[in-house]
């Protein structure tokens, strides 16, 4: 039961987003809309994976943690879908000369590389040979950071709050191997 | 052809009541109203409503095949800094900015500094429809049916001196106004928000001091009560809410010029051959489509502007 709620309420973006696209149709930027409500929600969600381990003696999601993580694939996978499909209109020569061209555009596809590796490799059995990897969640979400803060036009308020956050997360990661650590 | 045919599957906008209908339902009630009361005063107050355009209809027969967007898409998506980065949200936002009485200053190279009252200055010139493609360096496009006066015969009218090589324009500095002129730690871009234009560039008969879209007065959030429209030149060229202008001799630094000059020139032609170093500019979303269009050189109006840069390395003066 508390699966299936967790399963809706990481897929109510996605519905959301149909709803606003198909539905009602009031975006005015249907391509811009995708990019950023694929892109603001798998960063949130993939941020939340690493911070399950933080707050596991309050909230134990450890056993949750490879569905949230794939959703975290999955909106970046919309994300990729949107600049393939719906920007680059399916024209490869585009899209490789874009991720070549464009730095914050190759930081987003080397992010996007390894989040597709972590989600091929998380099987059971595959997982048992290449968990040690998946600690390239942590390049990943760095790359995505600079990705996200390098599309702004303007940095404002906002993005400094949320790089506030990202610190304030690093911060407490750091905190928790040190004193795990010193237990040892 | 140089739009994109709707999608099959894309559903019409039919629940949007068409700008023509609602407002000639609109002068249809004041007709009526000024009929039964007939006091030319109230007849005046009610035409006051919809300034500053009175007699100019909207009129599709001069939109040169284009396809325009609707009132409500160019109206609720805006760059509008001074108000937010959001350009949903400047609609619900724009209401602060009061454009009552609202004055222009005019200095520089000119005889001497002169402050003209907005309805008295639109008084003096003749309003044009112009249907323009308008295009963001951010990628996004639509078509307006803007309304305004020429900016040259604005020119000609305050006769600047022969020695003002560049036109500057600026926007009110006003903080009780505008929100983020008043966030001093983390403001958008630096105010006020400043533009310019060289003088021949300014006296193309395709610059327009804007007033009006769809044959009605400016939204606060499309740059009311005046701003410019330069259709060849991106979308952050054409400043909104003018409070200032000034003939120079020296180019004016404009705001994102200022803010990040590797991005942005100063004469930020439309060209999809000079990409963006963030995005690509060969092709353009236009507002409400699904998938993209090819960008037009100059962006399509490059019989009318072409020669203006003749021998100018535009990879050089993007």
């Amino acid at each position: 039961m508390k699966r299936f709620l967790l399963f809706l309420l990481l897929l109510t973006p996605f519905i959301f987003a149909s709803y606003e696209l198909f539905l009602v149709q009031n975006v005015k930027d249907p391509i811009k809309y995708i990019y950023t409500i694929s892109g603001v929600t798998a960063t949130v969600i993939l941020f939340f994976t690493i911070c399950i381990s933080l707050i596991k003696k309050h909230y134990n999601l450890i056993k949750y943690r490879r569905m949230i993580g794939l959703y975290g694939f999955f909106y970046a996978l919309v994300h990729f879908l949107n600049f393939l499909v719906l920007d680059a209109e399916l024209d490869v020569k585009f899209l490789i000369k874009e991720t070549i061209d464009k730095p914050f555009i190759y930081l987003g596809m080397i992010a996007f590389v390894i989040l597709v590796f972590m989600a091929i490799t998380s099987t059971n059995r595959l997982f048992r040979i290449y968990q040690s990897y998946h600690k390239l969640i942590y390049l990943s979400l760095i790359l995505i950071t600079i990705h996200f803060i390098m599309a702004q036009k303007s940095l404002t308020l906002m993005q400094f709050s949320y790089i506030g956050i990202i610190i304030l997360i690093g911060y407490w990661k750091l905190l928790q191997q040190i004193i795990k650590r010193n237990k040892v | 052809m140089n739009y994109l045919k709707k999608p099959s599957w894309q559903l019409d906008e039919k629940e949007i009541t068409p700008k023509e209908l609602f407002d000639k339902r609109r002068s249809f009630i004041k007709l009526g109203a000024a009929s039964i009361v007939s006091s030319a005063a109230i007849v005046e107050a009610l035409a006051k409503e919809n300034l500053p355009i009175k007699n100019l209809k909207y009129n599709e027969a001069v939109n040169n095949n284009l396809e325009l967007n609707t009132y409500e898409q160019i109206t609720s998506y805006n760059n509008f800094y001074e108000f937010t980065t959001s350009k949903e949200r400047v609609k619900y936002m724009a209401h602060t900015l009061d454009i009552n009485g609202w004055k222009i200053t005019i200095d520089g190279l000119i005889d001497k500094e002169i402050e003209i009252d907005f309805d008295d200055l639109i008084k003096k010139f003749t309003l044009h429809e112009r249907i323009y493609r308008f295009r963001c360096v951010e990628g996004w496009s639509m078509v307006v049916p803007w309304v305004g006066i020429k900016l040259s015969d604005f020119i000609k009218y305050v006769n600047p001196d022969s020695k003002a090589k560049y036109i500057r324009f600026e926007t009110l500095f006003d903080d009780d106004m505008f929100p983020d002129q008043a966030n001093m730690l983390f403001p958008a871009v630096e105010y006020p928000y400043v533009e310019g234009l060289r003088m021949d560039e300014a006296m193309n008969d395709l610059s327009i001091l804007a007033v009006g879209l769809y044959g009605s007065s400016m939204p606060k959030q499309n740059g009311a009560p005046i701003r410019l429209i330069v259709p060849w030149k991106y979308g952050f060229k054409s400043i909104k809410s003018i409070a200032k202008i000034s003939f120079v001799e020296e180019e004016p630094l404009n705001t994102w010029q200022k803010s990040n000059p590797k991005e942005y020139g100063f004469y930020a032609n439309v060209n999809p051959n000079v990409d963006h170093p963030r995005w690509s500019q060969k092709r353009e979303r236009v507002l409400g489509k699904f998938f993209k269009q090819k960008t037009l050189m100059f962006n399509g109006y490059e019989k009318e502007v072409a020669h203006l840069y003749k021998g100018m390395d535009l990879t050089k003066y993007f």
